[in-house]
């Protein structure tokens, strides 16, 4: 969650400049997704109807935008490519049939393979360990990622009240048994990985 | 020309009398069709008009005297065309009354001017039209403002009322792409129009650019956002919540760049203007020219012509305004006072 100083640090301009605008990253969307991004009204339909922007650094709407002023470089490091859910409702209201979803996976991805980190949180650490998780035991066992995720940050005692109670309601395990076929997910996780190129 | 030449006219809006009006003036038998039972159309409902906040029955009257003072045409409400041939210089065309009577005519020329409808704005589940009650569409809360107007004094004021600009309009996954064109105008005269009735009420206007291409319409526009204090916000809706008997709206404020939510009484959605039913069918009866969304489209350089001996004026083309509307009106008027003038 950002805290008010994050917000605050966010609010000042800097200006972009827009005399070489890049416009590869439209083409490529247009070429590999078939998604046109200049149909976009700029109306924030997408955004209004957002059910994550009170986690999100660039909206939507913003990261189209963002697209279209060709600041590629910037898409990169945003955390909402890592705290969107993929949940489609800014899909299903686009009055340009614009598929956003699809488009921060496209950008996730080669977010990846640059090896660009989101500059505001470590929420991308979060999504590598617990793919890691689940390539090593075929599920999430929540405790282990939590503790694993307060490891690496160094922030040991996180949440550590709120994981205690968890534990006595019986909602955390500490052991949880990997699956059977661990093989076929192994096999998932090899076949089309998205890896660091640069 | 010793022959009578006689022109039917189908649709008794405000482009249908226009142009009656003045193929009758000029001498010629007319006959004016209209399928409900009072003439007017779309116009009959509205309770005020832009870009003068004039009252459009004022205007209606004033045209249907002109009707009744020519001799010449024949009024016929409550009836519809039924079916229609192309003879060689006419049409033989067959009339049907609600009554039941059945009528065949002969006719030289033909103006269509079957007028409009709002689209549907149901297919849009996250307005919640036709599922909540204070949800409704722009003709519908014309009706509301002349009932609220009648009894002033015995309505509870709404405490707020938010109006929905390019429902079904410039939306290629769910309406039209076309912008509707005089959705901006009429919206910005109802919510002056509410800030009249009600000075307390708030009023909000979701928009994406506000469009006043025409004479005083800019000055009306900002009138009312400037002398009437209602309140333009920048972004597209995005979901209607009912709430404690109220509605919650979610929204982006563009220009800020953030999230919204307003909570009002009533919603007003600002609906496309499609084709209607009437336009659909006398396009295919008198095989005229329509294009791809089926409004009727024009020929040979001519902006009021449709297909041979037919000609169109008003909102059966495409939305247009008031004024618009007599302009193609007494044009088609003209195309058709100069077919029968000519000599053969």
């Amino acid at each position: 969650m950002p805290d008010s100083t994050k917000q605050v640090t966010q609010s000042y301009y800097k200006t972009y400049k827009l005399d070489n605008i890049d416009d590869s990253l439209k083409l490529e969307l247009k070429e590999k997704c078939g998604i046109d991004i200049e149909t976009c009204l700029e109306c924030g339909k997408c955004t209004g109807g957002c059910s994550n922007t009170h986690i999100f650094d660039f909206t939507p709407r913003k990261i189209v935008q963002l697209i279209k002023m060709g600041q590629e470089t910037r898409l990169y490091h945003l955390d909402a490519l890592w705290t969107c859910v993929s949940c489609q409702l800014c899909v299903d209201r686009c009055p340009a049939g614009i598929d956003i979803a699809r488009i921060i996976d496209f950008v996730r991805e080669k977010a990846i393979k640059r090896g660009a980190e989101p500059t505001r949180s470590n929420v991308k650490m979060f999504h590598e360990l617990m793919l890691d998780e689940i390539n090593k035991t075929g599920r999430v066992g929540e405790t282990v990622l939590m503790i694993k995720f307060n490891l690496k940050r160094g922030l040991y005692f996180e949440n550590a009240d709120l994981g205690r109670k968890l534990f006595f309601k019986g909602k955390l395990k500490l052991f949880i048994p990997g699956i059977k076929n661990i093989g076929q997910v192994r096999r998932m996780f090899n076949s089309n990985p998205v890896q660091r190129e640069v | 020309m010793d022959s009578v030449k006689t022109a039917l006219v189908i649709g008794g809006g405000l482009a249908g009398l226009e142009a009656a009006i003045k193929i009758g003036q000029a001498g010629h038998k007319t006959i004016l069709v209209e399928k409900e039972a009072a003439l007017g159309g779309n116009v009959a409902k509205l309770f005020s008009s832009f870009p003068r906040w004039e009252n459009p029955v004022d205007l209606l009257e004033y045209k249907i005297n002109k009707l009744k003072e020519c001799s010449l045409i024949s009024v016929m409400t409550g009836t519809t065309v039924k079916f229609a041939q192309k003879r060689d210089k006419s049409y033989s065309v067959e009339l049907l009354s609600t009554t039941g009577t059945k009528n065949k005519i002969e006719v030289d020329a033909v103006v269509i001017a079957t007028g409009f409808e709002l689209f549907d704005a149901s297919v849009y589940g996250e307005y919640g039209y036709g599922s909540f009650d204070n949800v409704m569409d722009s003709l519908q809360f014309e009706a509301k403002l002349k009932e609220w107007s009648e009894n002033k004094e015995n309505i509870s004021p709404p405490k707020s009322v938010a109006f929905f600009k390019c429902v079904g309009s410039r939306d290629r996954s769910k309406g039209f792409p076309y912008c509707s064109k005089v959705c901006c105008m009429y919206t910005a005269k109802q919510a002056g129009l509410v800030k009249d009735l009600f000075p307390d009420t708030r009023c909000f206007v979701f928009y994406m650019d506000y469009r006043a291409a025409g004479k005083e319409y800019e000055e009306f526009t900002r009138s009312v956002i400037e002398q009437k204090h209602v309140r333009y916000v920048r972004g597209r809706p995005s979901k209607v919540l009912p709430e404690d008997g109220r509605l919650l709206i979610r929204a982006e404020d563009t220009l800020m760049g953030v999230p919204i939510e307003i909570t009002a009484d009533m919603i007003v959605l600002a609906s496309a203007v499609v084709p209607s039913h009437g336009t659909k069918e006398m396009s295919k009866l008198f095989n005229a020219k329509i294009d791809q969304y089926g409004f009727i489209d024009h020929e040979d350089f001519n902006p009021v012509k449709t297909g041979d001996r037919v000609f169109y004026a008003g909102a059966c083309g495409f939305a247009v305004e008031n004024l618009g509307a007599m302009h193609q009106g007494a044009a088609a008027a003209a195309e058709v006072i100069s077919l029968f003038n000519q000599v053969d």
